[in-house]
């Protein structure tokens, strides 16, 4: 497949090791001669020099042929800018931006550009990991009907210190897998929890709140 | 003048953003200003009765606070085309704007804008038209 | 309508031009003060039915203005101007007595809508009469059948009447996302946790909207009763 990519950076130069390493040709459309020479240099790629959102530039870098090209700048306008001439004008079959506020990937979808933005991505991973003292819902299983959760048991939790069969959970949820120093263990009626152990939990959606309060003894 | 005032979104407040917006003030429409810079907004007129709004119109949050969806017009005047290019599209699209303008600097991106049904100014272009109308005479015609 | 005098307060100059073209086409008569100072000596002078506030000024600030207001002239209709984002002062404006408030920047056709409805409530007591409860419960039927600007009609006269409550907040925070605006959104609902930090239906919809899944649902709180207690 011929790529057309217009950024730069790592994030540009991974990207295109592995496109490459793929089998895909591409080109890469850079403002700054310094970093031009540079992945020229560095990869088997050919580079156009000069401003991407130009369509005198694109069509240097050959966009008439290319099947799909990707926009990579730090800047939404100028993104999306390459996306739409390359497909008003040069009828690429795929234009793809990199959208960093999260708001105008929506927007790009609406306008005919295919979007995707990271910062939603890591603020989710942040928030998932810090949150609710470590509680991160891990998978939605079977459809939705079942919570695995996997949470860290903090100091005032009520279901420590006693063996498990001594501990009321809620009708339908379970304690699965105990994490404890790096090893994994499957509690029984007479294991005892301690803090800072990190249980993966069944439940069901409806208990949920209910269970994680029984065991946390956090009201959320 | 009940009811026939606008409400005017005017992106970038340079030399023409500024000079538009204290006119359309003047003939009594309401108008917002938006520029990232806030040093810009010195350049209105001291009459200018519009509101200013400091931050980079190509985040959906800073045209929601312009209460862009309450615009009759927005006019994108700042010294980059893309970002013309898209405040326009966004204006029309997300906010259902029903009259969009944007200035264009560079000739060439003049057909994908109107490919892309933009309303645009190309000063380039209708400067390069005067100037060869003037030095060539009639006969030269319009510059396209 | 009931014609009335206008007395329209703002720091800020351009604010002042704005309001006076939009609101003189009504046929009000309008007059203007630079800072609450003067607006104070104004309205000792004239007796204005509606003030047009800015909260934010130098030196006396709409909030002070407002306080000393209510001993002077509690009858008179205050409406609050506020800047982007801002919703604090605005609810502790409403408990000192606003009947409603308008976010910078505004169109013409917005601030001139506002204060013909302002005018058009025949007495202050009407406007607050109808109770928190029922605005509560018609903002949410409003919600439910998409009706969004009859929905924010009824949660700003639920906040006029009840500010302390964090039911009309939570809707708010509802009618933010609803529109996209997350952040106000947030606010809001942080907001009604404000009033009353056990308001389960607010800090779902903040954990959902912030990205912390516990549950799906958008809240709207439950059906009117007093407060339920956690255990």
């Amino acid at each position: 497949m011929k790529i057309l990519i217009v950024g730069g950076g790592k994030a540009l130069y991974f990207l295109c090791r592995t496109f490459l390493a793929k089998g895909h040709e591409v080109t890469v459309i850079n403002r700054d001669p310094g970093e031009c020479v540079r992945i020229a240099r560095a990869l088997r790629v050919t580079v156009v020099r000069g401003d991407g959102t130009d369509p005198a530039i694109l069509e240097q870098a050959g966009a008439y042929a290319a099947e799909t090209v990707v926009a990579l700048t730090p800047n939404d306008q100028d993104n999306l800018a390459i996306c739409q001439v390359c497909r008003v004008q040069y009828d690429v079959p795929r234009a793809v931006a990199l959208a960093l506020d999260p708001d105008n990937a929506a927007v790009f979808q609406k306008l005919g550009v295919e979007a995707f933005s990271i910062t939603p991505v890591i603020a989710t991973l942040i928030e998932q990991r810090t949150q609710l003292d470590d509680i991160t819902n891990l998978i939605p299983a079977g459809e939705g009907k079942v919570n695995i959760t996997e949470l860290v048991l903090p100091p005032a939790a009520p279901v420590i210190d006693k063996p498990l069969r001594e501990v009321s959970l809620p009708p339908d949820s379970l304690i699965a897998v105990v994490l404890r120093e790096g090893a994994a263990l499957v509690p029984r009626g007479n294991t005892f929890l301690r803090a800072g152990d990190r249980i993966v939990l069944i439940s069901l959606p409806a208990n949920h709140g209910e269970t994680i309060k029984a065991i946390t003894g956090d009201t959320l | 003048m009940k009811g026939s005032e606008l409400f005017v979104v005017i992106v970038g407040c340079g030399r023409l953003g500024c000079h538009v917006a204290s006119q359309l003030s003047r003939a009594g429409h309401g108008v917002v200003v938006i520029d990232c810079d806030e040093d810009a907004f010195n350049q209105l007129a001291p009459e200018f009765s519009g509101f200013r709004v400091e931050g980079d119109a190509t985040e959906l949050a800073i045209l929601r606070q312009a209460k862009t969806d309450r615009a009759d017009l927005v006019i994108a005047t700042t010294s980059d085309d893309n970002v013309n290019l898209m405040v326009a599209q966004v204006a029309r699209t997300v906010f259902l704007v029903p009259r969009v303008l944007a200035r264009v600097f560079e000739p060439r991106r003049e057909g994908i804008y109107r490919r892309l049904g933009i309303e645009t100014v190309c000063p380039t272009s209708l400067a390069a038209g005067l100037f060869l109308k003037t030095i060539l005479g009639d006969a030269v015609g319009d510059v396209a | 309508m009931k014609t009335a005098s206008v007395l329209i307060v703002d720091d800020e100059k351009n604010v002042r031009l704005t309001l006076v073209q939009a609101l003189e086409t009504l046929g009000l008569d309008c007059d203007t003060a630079i800072n609450g100072e003067e607006a104070l000596v104004k309205l000792a002078q004239r007796p204005f039915g509606l003030i047009l506030l800015d909260l934010k000024m130098p030196g006396m600030d709409g909030i002070e203005v407002l306080r000393r207001l209510r001993h002077a002239r509690p009858d008179i209709r205050v409406l609050i101007i506020t800047a982007h984002g801002t919703i604090d002062s605005a609810v502790e404006a409403m408990k000192l007595g606003a009947v409603d408030f308008i976010q910078k920047p505004f169109a013409p056709k917005e601030i001139r809508a506002l204060v013909t409805k302002v005018l058009d409530r025949d007495t202050l007591q009407a406007a607050r009469a109808e109770g928190y409860h029922s605005h509560v419960e018609l903002a949410k039927k409003a919600i439910a059948e998409r009706q969004f600007e009859a929905a924010q009609e009824h949660i700003r006269q639920a906040i006029a009447a009840d500010s302390t409550k964090p039911e009309a907040f939570n809707l708010l925070g509802v009618l933010c996302e609803i529109n996209d605006d997350k952040l106000e959104a947030h606010k809001n609902y942080r907001a009604a946790l404000a009033l009353d930090p056990t308001y389960r239906p607010a800090d779902q919809n903040l954990r959902r909207a912030t990205g912390v899944t516990l549950r799906e649902d958008i809240d709207l709180g439950d059906a009117p009763e007093p407060p339920e207690g956690r255990e």
